[in-house]
């Protein structure tokens, strides 16, 4: 049913047809343009190429009446050296134009892929909530290819060809109208065809392309879970959930294999057509010079012109099969351009204020008034949660899982907006800030630690960011100094994709360094759940107690340890800030937060 | 040279009949596309030799003759090349797909350590980009090879019966060429390699980013995210322009040969017709039939590189499929099913490999990686030893990086083992099929990976027609019951990438609760319950001593309070026991042990989290 949604949405598409085409291909200009001095060489590169190339069977025709059928052999080798410096020149230039046009088209490229995944920084943690990865990486990776085909075998091709036809036509044209013209007539069939098979090949393509999309994403969960699969012999479900996948992708590849044989052989049958109708003419023309007394009325059609002119018609098809094959090429591109402009087009991105406030320094007052906020827009995880958070005070949240507290520090970084109410920095609403002045500002530890591949320094570093004795100053500030000192290589330990080498306690010391580096005024923590054994525990306490020291400081607290460290402690319930207090005016006032302290205490004498 | 395409031919053969009838209406084709010129030349002859005496007529009717038994012909070969192109290009994709398919299921039965080593994204790329160039190479190239040696061969026997002597010459520097054409093929494939990897390469920091936008954003990673992307991509552009490179030298070579053997016909042709040695019309002919030579010789180049290309990719995917399936069963006459029995391991021991010499993917080797350190061994697990009988628990502790997961692993047959040193009820690992193992063995890893469906089905994953009740049952065990009224649709909320997010603590409970459905002799927990709050640790462990009683259990854990009751612990310190007896004998003795006790009972106090309490209350 999905699948006849993509169908019928490819239709729709292709009814507004060439229109639609064109924009595509004025947004992909748009990425050529910087790179325009390549296409320019490998252009004239072309021309030129071309130009003697057209010139070569004219060259044949010529030795052909003039030297040899007249027995004339002096001329002949001066004809040919002439031949041999075009050949030559025609090949060069073509070898050259091959580089100059995939140089322009890599360059494009990667405009396009740094294009898109900085589209895809910016896009929201909503469109990630609803978007497999799987398929977009392969939007970045598979579907850039398909326009490096495009590219490299497209675009400037494809002007060469006309280039190509264009004069062929007027050397035809020249050589003998009547024939010329006659050859022409074909030209609209073809256009016919090609129009009508142009739709067919389009929509397989949007299948084809949605379908590897499915499989991208399959494969990408099917290869992240694989252990699992085998640990409950899953394998045969798995299997044949890809079998399934897979069989459908091919279906829809051999429908577009179908498509192009059709094209490219009606476009050959057309050029076979187009000879047996010159040779007709061509008897009909050399007839029509027969004079009455029986001798052929001089400038007539030579033996040898005719031969040119089939020499001359191999060009004018030669191009227009190449067209025609390209056309799927350039079919494919389109397809893949497509998705890729959806996908920038996607403006699913946490908006930038238009005119962002500028601020020097931030004294580090957090404030939350009245916020409301779902993930689900109709399923409120805060319903309307006011507090401030003074500059330099240290304040904990604690509350049970799904309370809302992690969704706290999600809007404070401006993951999510807010629907009702706002937060405010500096008494400014965080939406008034630039993106990067405000997460610059606010340094959030995540419970989960993004680390990059490299080695544990480029981590520390932010790949040059942080200068190396401030990087290793904050490290050993926090005691990853002893843990790197275990590593066989130290700092310059190896961090694997993702840090999956590193144990979780490391990496959240990584990640603590990182943001005591920079020194922001702010922190926001999301404390790790206590899974890291009592050796590291201890590390991260301190480190905790460490980073907080002389900042603001908003805790999502799971650890008594941090909850008595802290100024005053917030108890959120089930989106709804219930208490507020230190740790003893919270015991003291006997609600909530002390009737669970209580209730500890007699389980653990239980 | 061929030899690189071998791994192939198993999956050509599935399709060899509908291939050779593909390749015979190509023969069809080329045979009746060389004969058009020939009609061709024929008909211009006749026009040469007409005698205006003869009078009109006779021309015309000749030329209309001609126009249609070319234009017969041309029908003929436009419906034989559609059929042969759907054969062949069909084909091709078939054969695609069952690679595809063929190397995924040679995934399934990969060890973990497979997965552990190649990230994903590398993995996907030679699967994906891979074997698009593989379909290149088994369509387009089968079908331009078929066509254009029965092209090439029905040219030369037409040329050679034409002018013998011409012909020899103007094909003569055709195998200097190929001699050229070879050396430049092998940098492309070298080169194709390279970019491949890299493209593989750029799929994984994409999968990295993209997994971790979150953590990029709130940390305001976005920039060296970005300088890391680009270096990729900067780098994967010029590789590509490298082949380029090769490929643009391709052309001219291949565009040369078509002009020196034109030129070879033109001239030394033109001086035998000169002075009579050959017929003008033979002789047009034969220059006809270059042109249509020319064609081919020039898209040579274009079947040389991607022949090149091909072998490169090829050999990318087929390195996938040759990478060994370390946890191999014995073979089928050999395979024992276990009894129940003591479980006993002696003197295990596990090295990790240098880095250097671990299978790695090519390209999935960290790069810039310490030479000295590349090439050092790491004892992970030394002289491991000790007897569960059936019904007991082992708790195994330890510091992070103690070797606790690595046993784990072995027990539960995630990494191969040496004969002799893992027994159940006498009978070696070894010789238990590992699908048999896995059937009687409950493992429940440390990260816990949820799938795309719903958070039940995730629960069912290893009995998908388990009951409701069941499913509830598990999810309450696990003490994930109580979580359920905050998402969406409960046990019906699809859950993993595609679905709601779960707390790290929710996906382990989610995961834990996978076991209870599964009926298992022996269960091995790793350290399932680190990203859950200790209270309700202590009740999912009081939970599980129901369903865990008469079965033989292995619990590793950082947090003793879940080993205190098992028969027997054994503490792991880089690797080897370091101390072993119950909870009571442990602490009497002053060691490792009770230290950690000690430090983790003052912590417990502290470190309990207090939003369970909450909950606690409620319910």
């Amino acid at each position: 049913m999905a699948q006849d949604a993509v169908r019928a949405e490819g239709r729709e598409r292709l009814r507004e047809g060439a229109v639609y085409d064109a924009r595509l291909a004025r947004r992909l200009i748009r990425y050529v343009r910087p790179h325009q001095r390549w296409i320019w060489i490998s252009f004239a590169l072309l021309i030129a190429a071309s130009a003697s190339g057209l010139a070569l069977p004219y060259l044949q025709g010529r030795a052909i009446d003039d030297y040899v059928a007249g027995g004339e052999t002096h001329g002949l080798v001066r004809l040919l050296v002439v031949f041999v410096v075009l050949a030559v020149f025609e090949f060069v230039m073509k070898g050259l134009q091959t580089y100059t046009l995939d140089r322009a088209g890599q360059d494009a490229l990667v405009d396009l892929r740094l294009g898109v995944f900085a589209h895809l920084q910016r896009l929201s943690s909503r469109y990630y909530d609803r978007t497999p990865t799987g398929r977009l990486i392969g939007r970045v990776t598979t579907d850039v290819e398909a326009l490096a085909e495009l590219f490299s075998q497209g675009v400037v091709t494809i002007l060469g060809d006309f280039v190509m036809l264009a004069g062929t036509v007027a050397i035809l044209l020249w050589m003998d109208w009547q024939l010329a013209l006659a050859s022409f007539a074909v030209v609209p069939v073809l256009m016919y065809v090609t129009m009508k098979v142009r739709f067919k090949v389009r929509a397989a393509y949007t299948t084809m392309i949605s379908r590897r999309s499915r499989l991208y994403s399959f494969l990408h969960e099917q290869v992240q879970g694989m252990p699992l699969v085998q640990l409950f012999a899953r394998e045969q479900e798995s299997a044949d959930g890809f079998g399934q996948i897979n069989s459908e992708l091919r279906d829809a590849q051999v429908e577009s294999v179908w498509w192009e044989s059709v094209l490219s052989a009606v476009t050959e049958l057309i050029e076979s057509l187009t000879k047996a109708l010159l040779l007709w003419a061509g008897g009909l023309v050399i007839a029509a010079a027969l004079l009455p007394d029986g001798s052929l009325s001089p400038g007539g059609l030579t033996i040898g012109a005719l031969f040119t002119f089939y020499g001359m018609l191999e060009r004018f098809f030669r191009p227009l099969v190449d067209l025609s094959q390209k056309y799927t090429v350039m079919q494919n591109a389109m397809t893949a351009a497509d998705r890729i402009f959806a996908l920038l087009d996607t403006d699913d991105s946490v908006p930038e204020p238009r005119d962002p406030v500028r601020v020097d320094g931030c004294r580090g007052a957090l404030a939350f008034e009245d916020v409301v906020f779902g993930y689900d827009p109709d399923n409120p995880v805060l319903k309307g949660v006011s507090f401030r958070v003074e500059p330099g005070e240290r304040v904990a949240v604690v509350g049970a899982t799904g309370s809302g507290k992690s969704t706290l520090l999600r809007l404070l970084s401006r993951l999510y907006d807010v629907q009702q109410g706002r937060v405010t920095v500096d008494g400014v609403d965080v939406r008034d800030y630039a993106l990067s002045d405000l997460r610059g500002r606010i340094g959030v530890v995540t419970q989960d630690v993004f680390l990059f591949e490299g080695d544990v320094l480029e981590n520390l570093r932010l790949g040059g960011a942080i200068d190396e004795s401030r990087a290793l100053a904050a490290a050993s500030a926090l005691g990853l100094d002893k843990i790197v000192a275990r590593f066989p290589a130290g700092y310059r330990e190896p961090v694997r994709e993702r840090g999956r080498n590193l144990s979780a306690g490391e990496a959240q010391l990584v990640s603590f360094a990182r943001v005591l580096a920079r020194s922001p005024a702010v922190l926001a923590l999301d404390e790790a759940t206590s899974n890291v054994d009592t050796g590291t525990e201890e590390l991260l306490q301190g480190a905790v107690h460490t980073l907080t020291q002389g900042r603001t400081a908003l805790i999502i607290a799971h650890r008594l340890s941090t909850i008595r460290d802290v100024d005053r402690i917030l108890v959120l319930h089930k989106g709804e800030l219930v208490e507020s207090g230190t740790h003893e005016e919270l015991l003291a006032r006997g609600g909530v937060y002390e009737h669970l302290y209580r209730m500890q205490y007699r389980e653990q004498e239980g | 040279m061929w030899r690189e395409y071998a791994p192939l031919w198993p999956f050509l053969r599935r399709y060899f009949g509908s291939t050779a009838l593909g390749a015979l209406c190509i023969l069809l084709s080329v045979g009746l596309k060389v004969w058009i010129p020939l009609l061709i030349g024929d008909a211009l002859e006749a026009f040469e030799q007409w005698n205006p005496a003869e009078g009109r007529d006779a021309l015309v009717d000749g030329a209309l003759q001609s126009a249609l038994l070319i234009a017969g012909t041309a029908l003929v070969v436009a419906l034989v090349r559609t059929a042969s192109r759907v054969l062949i290009l069909g084909n091709s994709r078939r054969v695609a797909a069952d690679v595809r398919e063929h190397v995924f299921d040679h995934l399934l039965r990969l060890a973990p350590s497979f997965f552990l080593r190649n990230p994903a994204g590398q993995v996907m790329s030679r699967v994906i980009n891979d074997l698009r160039v593989v379909q290149s190479l088994v369509g387009p190239v089968i079908l331009y090879i078929a066509e254009n040696l029965a092209l090439f061969a029905f040219c030369l026997v037409v040329m050679l019966r034409s002018d013998p002597l011409v012909t020899v010459l103007a094909l003569a520097p055709y195998p200097f060429a190929f001699f050229q054409a070879r050396r430049l093929a092998l940098r492309i494939q070298l080169g194709s390699a390279a970019a491949q990897n890299a493209l593989g390469d750029l799929s994984t920091k994409v999968d990295e980013s993209l997994s971790g936008q979150q953590v990029i954003k709130t940390m305001a990673l976005e920039e060296s995210d970005m300088a890391q992307f680009e270096a990729r991509a900067r780098h994967y552009r010029d590789l590509n322009l490298d082949v380029t490179k090769q490929r643009a030298k391709l052309v001219p070579l291949m565009l040369g040969l078509t002009s020196l053997s034109t030129l070879i016909v033109l001239g030394l042709g033109g001086l035998r017709v000169a002075n009579g040695q050959t017929g003008l019309g033979p002789w047009t002919a034969m220059l006809m039939y270059l042109g249509i030579l020319a064609g081919p010789t020039r898209t040579l180049g274009f079947v040389i590189s991607t022949l090149r290309r091909g072998a490169a990719s090829l050999q990318r995917l087929f390195e996938i499929t040759a990478s060994e399936v370390e946890i191999v069963g014995p073979p089928a006459e050999r395979r024992v099913d276990f009894t129940p029995g003591e479980l006993v391991v002696s003197s295990l021991s596990v090295v990790h490999p240098p880095i250097s010499e671990q299978p790695h993917l090519e390209g999935s080797m960290p790069v810039g990686l310490d030479p000295e350190l590349a090439d050092r061994e790491r004892a992970v697990l030394r002289d491991v030893s000790f007897r569960l009988a059936p019904g007991e628990t082992l708790g195994v502790v330890g510091h992070t990086g103690s070797g606790k997961t690595t046993l784990a692993r072995v027990l539960a047959r995630q990494w191969p083992v040496a004969r002799g040193v893992v027994s159940i009820g006498g009978t070696d690992i070894n010789d238990v099929a590992p699908s048999d193992w896995r059937r009687r063995v409950g493992f429940v890893p440390q990260e816990a990976f949820l799938f795309s469906r719903t958070l039940a089905a995730n629960v069912a994953l290893g009995r998908p027609e388990a009951l409701r009740e069941e499913v509830e049952h598990a999810v309450r065990i696990s003490q994930l019951a109580n979580d359920l009224d905050q998402l969406p649709e409960g046990l019906d909320t699809v859950v993993g990438e595609r679905g709601v997010n779960l707390s790290g603590g929710q996906r382990q409970r989610a995961a834990l609760a996978r076991v209870f459905l599964l009926d298992r002799e022996l269960v091995i927990l790793d350290d399932t319950l680190s990203a859950v709050d200790t209270h309700t640790a202590d009740r999912i462990l009081e939970a599980l001593e129901e369903f865990l009683a008469g079965k033989t259990t292995v619990i590793v854990s950082h947090r003793l309070s879940a080993v205190k009751h098992a028969d027997e612990i054994i503490v792991l310190e880089e690797g080897a026991v370091a101390e072993r007896g119950t909870h009571l004998e442990l602490l009497a003795r002053g060691g490792i042990y009770a230290e950690l006790w000690e430090k983790q009972e003052r912590h417990e106090a502290e470190c309990d989290e207090l939003g369970i309490e909450i909950t606690s209350k409620e319910t």
